[in-house]
């Protein structure tokens, strides 16, 4: 009993003024755009007509085009066609052509399974990748090295839809692909990969470096001991890896292959960008697709199909799975941005000609490829690359000169300003209030905050998208917070909740570097709490919440899903993603992929400045996940 | 300048009982030490006084005023950290003006005061260094000017020196207590160098467990322990165990180990033992003489087996009727590895307590 008491007397002094404001505050923004939200997904899904059933669930996966059973196999074709060709003396003629066609008619599950297939290849080939390429990275000193580890970040830059597009366009019909094959290989046959294929091989690309760095950090933090410990009892090479680094990196790699699954099964910009390149096929059979075209088409929620509901709970669950997940091996706050690397591993060792060449067999390629879409973004903007075929002819400066002149890419390029202004501004309230609550207060509950504030890595942003779009559309039908109305109001949230963990961790960082008796100090001087926080705390982490507002920014400015989703119901409230998805998909007048290229050079841009800008500011090298 | 009064406190972590039903009283002006090993609560019970940890039951009162449920902040004390806790983002001037203005002084007083208190600790003309920019001494003396310029009830100190090398230990502990002394002000002071606490404090608390095991003046805590612990935490000592043959109506009693029989006495009159006792014999080094004293004594005679200069005094090892004693010599006596040496130390001297509680049993064998 006065153990209860005491404990009692405890919790009023731990709720101060400054613990209660802020507890408020989060707990606000938490509940009313985040929790509701997304639980309201839940209500649609589970209540047909006023009543709690399970009937959507039946209808949805009884749809052949949800399910398809049996699937289409079918993963390639050959055609054998003729097709005109263009002689140097200007005639042209009839030439027999194969062309092996990939992915174009299959496979194909259904929507569901198409997701779950394409995820699941992604994370394989991403681990794959990423593994050997931190396990190079980690442990060998080749010449270059250092030039390598800059490309390898190269692909995290997110250039929405355009990438997608610069490859579909390679991988085409009058792609680059075929150019090099039939007019300088001379080869008698042609490549197209489309569909699922081109999916997998788009996203394997962008998402590697997630895993690559994971395990890059895990191997970096393996005390060397234990790996000569092993070399002393006689363990080497293979044996050395595969028995103690390998196991060792575990954690690394889980975490970041779930990532990885997930933010391919919620990526748009792979879809929406090859059906810019190839028009619709089975390149957006996919559940993020699905869930996209249905809310973004429809003007009132009626107007959604039931089965939207469900795929979009389909989508939530497995992310709370991974996040599981994740939380099982690490805890995420490590992973969500702040994977501190600096001490690198003494266990370096020099290589011989043979490795070296082995090292650069694999990761030139890997380099070229995987970071062909962001120069093929570039060339796109700066060239007449979208009209003249396969390779581009001239120069121009015209598309860039667009983001200044155009009104509609000016209006959109100020929305995005606007919206992500001012959800940074609430960011930096909310980031800094959760974390000083979650790492300085001992309040019942705070495990709960933790895990609110840094969920939104995994929440898809077609999730957060359909639960406002349920929420505050039916709630606050007709009012300024109406998102088939309004969109831009909300965007500001979404912007917050979906990119404050970036800022949050870096404060919660922050805060674990300072020690709390700087603030006992203040407070034994007789300063308040709330004197203590803005005298003491805000100064002494001001670096890491200025580092983290940087790129919370930025990442909010590109920003997919629900920049999409929202944005579609209200044009002119559209931000930059919202108007490079529409050039991209409908690709109506000419020049304007070129714009939305020249748009995703400016978001290059701004993160390169972002990310150099944060990694000053906050003195050490920032992994930053390109969600 | 006030009265510190801790009445029943208890403090735990989880299981951990870090202070366990402490009742203390520190006076007016004092200069009061918690002594113990590491763990024992001396920083818990430090913290719960400057109100940064509340506790689970007990009252704290300065003077007559129960500040239990105030918070830290209303508490008015000035506290020096373990690690001085020095803002890295404000100058030697703000960091030490900051509590002057959280009490919204005038600027002309807060600059006077500064002044005033940088004279103090010497550090006069270093108002605008950072405190990167200070040597740990250095540092340690803004923390401590910071912690008097709001001219607290009670300055609390949590093992001010550990962080500075031996000399300055020593030149600054001195500094201290001349400080302290002249300002007047109550002063706690947590360590766990029992020579800091001998030569710094007016009283001592020695602190085992989360208890206090005795409060009193380091001479009272050297020369009568009243419990194992406080005769073993403080100073060299010469142990061994024996049973009690005969307890006269004095209270001198008579202890037989294998062939030897010694006469010795409990250190307080309110620890008893009764014949076939067993029983634990502490002598301090210093109280064994090689010239008969006059007052009923205990005779020693054995071979040397260690000798070692200590500067003023040798320190000998000395095998007698298989019990090793610890003694101390003058450093004119001859004394040799391999000679006999015959010894002489007073019954009062010779510190008696029973070991009733199995705790004691047990702590016995910790010391072994
Ligand atoms: N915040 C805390 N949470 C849990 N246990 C704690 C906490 N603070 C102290 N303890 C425990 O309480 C006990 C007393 O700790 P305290 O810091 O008071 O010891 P101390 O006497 O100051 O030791 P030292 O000389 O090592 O500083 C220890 O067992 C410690 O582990
Ligand atoms: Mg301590």
């Amino acid at each position: 009993m006065p153990r209860f008491s005491s404990s009692l007397r405890g919790m009023k002094r731990e709720f101060d003024s400054l613990t209660t404001t802020q507890l408020i505050f989060v707990l606000f923004i938490l509940i009313f755009f985040l929790l509701i939200p997304v639980f309201s997904i839940l209500y649609k899904a589970f209540i047909f007509q006023g009543h709690l059933s399970i009937q959507q669930f039946e209808q949805t996966f009884s749809n052949p085009d949800m399910i398809k059973y049996p699937p289409n196999l079918q993963f390639f074709k050959i055609m054998h066609r003729y097709r005109f060709e263009v002689l140097p003396n200007g005639s042209r003629i009839l030439v027999p052509l194969t062309t092996l066609v990939i992915g174009a008619e299959g496979p194909d599950f259904g929507y569901i399974f198409n997701s779950i297939f394409v995820s699941t290849c992604v994370m394989i080939f991403a681990s794959i990748i990423g593994t050997i390429a931190a396990f190079i990275m980690a442990r060998y000193n080749f010449p270059g090295k250092n030039v390598f580890r800059v490309l390898l970040f190269i692909p995290l830059l997110a250039t929405p839809f355009v990438n997608a597009y610069v490859i579909g366009k390679v991988l085409g019909e009058g792609g680059l692909l075929n150019y090099v094959l039939r007019h300088v290989l001379h080869a008698p046959f042609t490549v197209v990969i489309s569909g699922l294929p081109a999916v997998i091989l788009i996203q394997t690309l962008s998402f590697f470096p997630i895993v690559y760095m994971n395990v890059l950090s895990s191997i970096i933090n393996i005390d060397p001991s234990l790996e000569e410990q092993a070399e002393n009892l006689g363990a080497h090479g293979f044996k050395l890896f595969r028995t103690i680094t390998f196991p060792l990196s575990l954690p690394g790699l889980a975490a970041g292959a779930t990532l990885v699954f997930v933010f391919s099964m919620e990526d748009l910009g792979a879809p929406i960008g090859l059906a810019g390149a190839f028009g619709d096929g089975l390149h957006n059979k996919l559940m993020s697709f699905y869930v996209y075209t249905q809310f973004q088409q429809a003007f009132s929620l009626e107007q959604v199909s039931p089965s939207a509901y469900v795929v979009a709970l389909i989508m939530l669950m497995i992310a709370v799975v991974a996040f599981m997940i994740i939380k099982k091996y690490v805890s995420l706050r490590q992973y969500a941005m702040l994977a501190k690397g600096g001490r690198w591993s003494p266990r370096v060792r020099k290589l011989g000609p043979l490795g070296i060449l082995a090292v650069y067999a694999f990761m030139l390629p890997l380099v070229v490829v995987s970071c062909f879409p962001q120069i093929g973004v570039v060339v796109l903007a700066l060239t007449n690359w979208a009209t003249s075929g396969a390779v581009p002819t001239s120069f121009t400066l015209e598309y860039m000169q667009a983001l200044v002149t155009k009104p509609d890419v000016v209006t959109a390029i100020r929305n995005s300003v606007t919206y992500a202004g001012l959800a940074i501004l609430i960011t930096i309230i909310l980031g800094t209030s959760a974390a000083y609550i979650v790492i300085r207060r001992k309040i019942p509950g705070r495990d709960i905050i933790d895990v609110m504030t840094t969920i939104p890595i995994v929440i898809p942003g077609i999730i957060v998208a359909v639960g406002y779009l349920i929420f505050f559309g039916s709630v606050f039908f007709k009012t300024f917070m109406d998102p088939f109305i309004n969109p831009g109001a909300l965007l500001v949230f979404t912007y917050t909740v979906r990119r404050s963990p970036f800022l949050t961790r870096s404060v919660v960082a922050g805060l674990q570097q300072t020690h709390v008796s700087l603030e006992e100090a203040a407070m034994n001087l007789g300063a308040s709490r709330v004197k203590t926080f803005f005298s003491i705390v805000i100064p002494l982490i001001s670096a890491n919440v200025i580092g983290g507002a940087i790129l919370s920014f930025v990442y909010m400015m590109n920003e997919v899903s629900t920049s999409l989703l929202l944005g579609a119901h209200n044009p002119a409230q559209g931000p930059i993603t919202f108007l490079m998805s529409q050039v991209i998909y409908s690709t109506g007048t000419v020049g304007a992929v070129s714009i939305a290229a020249a748009l995703g050079v400016l978001l290059m841009v701004l993160q390169i400045t972002a990310i150099s800008l944060s990694n000053y500011i906050l003195k050490q090298r920032v992994a930053f996940l390109g969600v | 300048m006030v009265t510190v009064r801790l009445d029943n406190v208890v403090k735990t972590f989880g299981k951990v009982v870090a202070v366990d039903h402490v009742t203390l009283t520190i006076n007016h002006g004092e200069f009061f030490s918690f002594l113990g090993p590491s763990g024992c609560g001396k920083t818990t019970t430090l913290r719960v006084i400057a109100g940064l940890e509340w506790c689970d039951s007990g009252r704290i009162f300065f003077d007559d005023q129960d500040v239990t449920d105030l918070p830290p902040y209303k508490r008015n004390t000035g506290m020096v950290f373990q690690n001085y806790a020095l803002w890295p983002h404000m100058t030697v001037f703000d960091n030490i003006a900051y509590g002057l203005k959280i009490r919204k002084l005038p600027k002309d007083e807060i600059r006077r005061r500064v002044k005033e208190v940088l004279e103090l600790v010497k550090l006069s003309g270093m108002e605008n260094r950072y405190p990167t920019q200070l040597s740990g001494g250095q540092q340690q003396r803004v923390a401590l000017a910071r912690a008097l310029v709001v001219e607290p009830r009670v300055l609390l100190l949590d093992e001010p020196l550990s962080n500075l090398d031996a000399k300055l230990r020593i030149e600054m502990r001195e500094e201290i207590k001349k400080i302290q002394k002249k300002l007047g002000i109550t002063t706690i002071y947590v360590t766990h160098d029992q020579e800091e606490a001998m030569v710094i404090s007016d009283r001592i608390a020695v602190l085992n467990q989360g208890k206090v095991m005795q409060v009193g003046t380091p001479r009272e805590l050297y020369r009568r322990p009243r419990n194992l612990f406080v005769a073993t935490f403080l100073g060299r000592y010469t142990i061994f165990r024996g049973k009690v043959s005969e307890v006269d109506p004095s209270q001198v009693v008579t202890v037989k180990t294998g062939s030897l029989v010694i006469k010795g006495m409990p250190p307080a009159p309110d620890i008893k033992v009764r014949e076939g006792d067993e029983v634990v014999i502490i002598i301090r080094p210093h109280s064994f003489k090689l010239i008969p004293p006059a007052k009923p004594h205990n005779v020693i005679e054995g071979i040397i087996d260690w000798v070692s200069y200590i500067g003023p005094y040798f320190e000998i090892r000395v095998k007698a009727s298989g019990v090793d004693f610890l003694l101390n010599v003058d450093p004119e006596t001859p004394v040799r590895i391999g000679e006999r040496i015959k010894a002489y130390v007073s019954v009062e001297e010779t510190m008696v307590f029973p070991i009733s509680a199995t705790k004691d049993m047990a702590y016995m064998q910790e010391l072994k």
